[in-house]
């Protein structure tokens, strides 16, 4: 387990303030946040490579202040493979090995071994420089795993590969993980990577723990308009709760009323996120299965995305919709359409602003 | 790709033409040098076997070859501080690092009698255990040394800060010590670097004159000779040990570009 007690780095202008986190044994712990907010440097507190200004970093229940980065069974990947330019692919993954006096013959089996496991073994005479960023990422980690580590720190291990490569990675990481029962904490700015491998999620924006949670609890129930805004909800609305009862409560965004599963006070200024994976779209006058939040609306923009369609609607709120190319040919969605848009109350997730004052009916 | 002209443009060929005076003058000096000896080739060497000029230019060559070495035991260590670490006064450290550069040749000849000489403080002790620097062997090393050493740790310090920080970083995680992984990884890397600056701090420290007669007239190196000869025998036999003393760097260093092809080549690619 590593813990992060109230830990405060500062480095050049990038500040790092008063963190908290517990990473639990077998966790596969993502660090999210925007690029640029030094989630590096929280990995190489944890390696030792950074001493915290204040605040202790704690693995095993034990303060690791006194403890080198040699000594803490940590592997540590960086973004750019840092695989040494003078030592041929083998010579890498031997380096931990070697520094460990095991015997040459169990380097030999061990290397071969992992090289294997990765299906670069045909590289093992390789120099670094000559092989493609996927392949230099595998003998990072066939080195970073070869010395056994309890835990592996991975520094946007994906962001520069391409997305055959990438999905790839993505299944070894998660076959990592199962095999080795390993601990991996794993930062990123890619909230994709994150929806793929994460058990539990840390958001971090400019050197503040924002949120911290299971996976889908983050990705769906953001603290704040900040987080709400980088996980990628598409529909964030200001609103006002106008009513609620056991079951929910009714909030007036524009002019809609949209009901929520969610039990807000009466009168509170709230945030309203909605996924657009969650907003239905239906053809005019076809009736939604559920009753609540259901609005006749016209398709405004068609977005055309990766591997689907971002649909600009308004009805009254300007509201996005995601359609796959088939969706939008059987329903026949185009500009200008009139459309009924239909989401589960369930999925509005809503935080409250501001409780303290109810706010004021408008003045004219 | 194929060029339409050959003609460079007027630019280049302004600063081509500008810049060839620095190429033209060393050109011209060594020209005539060399012209004057080849034309009185007995005399040249009759005053290039001399006993005495052979010494002059061995003692140069070993003396240099010894401040290098000190070079590499006192300023790997401090290149590998000022590459990798930030401390209060730092500035400072580089500044000092960076004076004998600055200061005139004569200077340093008095900063390193006065610290060398018999009482001086580093002169007296190293005399108790029969190491005297004043006129002796030891004390051209040490004026070498001091002259040479700027060129040597700011070479030697360009050569670590060129390995990323993350290759040490790497090293350390997977079990190295700091200082296994400077044996491994860092230093493996910079021997290019380390090796240019041993150029640079031996070519500086052969070249030396002023600081050197200041604490050791005697044993001559080739420049207290060649000035010796030009005061006392005149310009001929002068000139004809220095053409003697050229072609000996010119020799070496040669070989050492050579060799520097072959040493360190994967530091390119760092």
């Amino acid at each position: 387990m590593i813990e992060f007690d109230n830990v405060s780095v500062t480095l050049g202008v990038f500040r790092l303030n008063e963190l908290s986190i517990r990473i639990k044994k077998g966790d596969y712990y993502f660090i999210i946040g925007p690029s640029g907010a030094g989630k590096t440097i929280i990995l190489e507190a944890i390696a030792g490579l950074h001493h915290p200004d204040s605040g202790r970093v704690l693995i095993d229940g034990e303060d690791v202040s006194g403890i080198p980065p040699e000594k803490r069974k940590i592997a540590l990947v960086y973004q750019d493979y840092s695989l040494f330019p003078h030592m041929s692919v083998g010579e890498n993954v031997a380096f931990g090995l070697k520094l460990q006096k095991m015997p040459k013959a169990e380097i030999a089996k061990r290397v071969d071994a992992v090289l294997s496991r990765f299906g670069i073994a045909h590289l093992k005479d390789r120099a670094p420089y000559t092989m493609s960023g996927g392949e230099q990422q595998r003998v990072a980690l066939a080195r970073a795993l070869v010395t056994e580590p309890d835990i592996l720190l991975l520094d946007e291990p994906l962001s520069a590969m391409d997305q055959v490569n990438r999905d790839k990675f993505v299944a070894d990481l998660r076959a990592i993980h199962k095999e080795n029962d390993l601990t991996i904490v794993h930062v990123t700015h890619s909230r994709e990577e994150a929806l793929s491998l994460a058990t539990r999620v840390a958001v971090i924006i400019d050197g503040t723990l924002e949120q911290e949670g299971e996976r889908d609890e983050v990705f769906r129930k953001p603290p704040n308009r900040r987080v709400g805004r980088f996980v990628g909800i598409e529909n964030v609305f200001d609103g006002t709760v106008s009513g609620t009862g056991a079951g929910g409560s009714v909030i007036m965004v524009g002019g809609c009323n949209i009901r929520t599963a969610d039990v807000i006070p009466d009168g509170c200024r709230v945030c309203v996120f909605i996924r657009a994976a969650d907003v239905s779209v239906r053809r005019a006058g076809m009736t939604a299965d559920d009753e609540y939040n259901c609005f006749p609306a016209k398709i405004e923009k068609i977005t055309p995305r990766e591997s689907y369609y971002l649909l600009g609607i308004s009805c009254g709120i300007s509201l996005y919709a995601l359609a796959t190319e088939q969706e939008i040919k059987e329903k026949g969605l185009v500009l200008g359409q009139a459309v009924s848009v239909s989401f589960n109350p369930s999925a509005v997730h809503v935080t409250a602003d501001d409780c303290l004052s109810p706010s004021l009916s408008p003045s004219f | 790709m194929k060029r339409l002209s050959k003609v460079p443009d007027s630019c280049l060929l302004s600063f081509a033409l500008i810049g060839s005076m620095i190429v033209i003058l060393t050109v011209l000096a060594l020209l005539t040098i060399t012209l004057r000896q080849i034309t009185d080739l007995p005399y040249f060497i009759s005053v290039a076997t001399e006993s005495k000029v052979v010494d002059a230019i061995l003692l140069t060559m070993v003396a240099g070859l010894n401040a290098v070495l000190l070079l590499l035991i006192f300023g790997i260590p401090l290149a590998y501080i000022l590459a990798r670490t930030e401390f209060r006064g730092k500035g400072v450290v580089e500044s000092i690092v960076d004076i004998p550069v600055m200061l005139p040749h004569t200077i340093a000849g008095i900063m390193v009698y006065i610290l060398f000489m018999r009482r001086g403080i580093i002169g007296e002790p190293f005399s108790q255990i029969g190491i005297i620097f004043e006129g002796a062997y030891p004390g051209i090393v040490a004026a070498m040394f001091f002259v040479s050493s700027p060129y040597f740790v700011n070479a030697v310090r360009d050569g670590f800060e060129k390995v990323p920080v993350h290759l040490e970083n790497a090293a350390r995680t997977l079990g190295a010590s700091r200082f296994q992984a400077f044996r491994l990884v860092v230093l493996p890397l910079s021997l290019r670097h380390i090796f240019s600056g041993s150029i640079l701090a031996w070519g500086r420290g052969i070249g030396e004159f002023a600081a050197i007669i200041m604490i050791a007239y005697y044993p001559m190196v080739i420049s207290t000779l060649i000035y010796y000869k030009f005061t006392t025998a005149g310009l001929r036999e002068s000139t004809a040990v220095a053409f003697a003393m050229i072609l000996v760097c010119l020799v070496v260093f040669a070989i050492l570009r050579g060799l520097m092809k072959r040493v360190g080549k994967y530091d390119d690619r760092v």
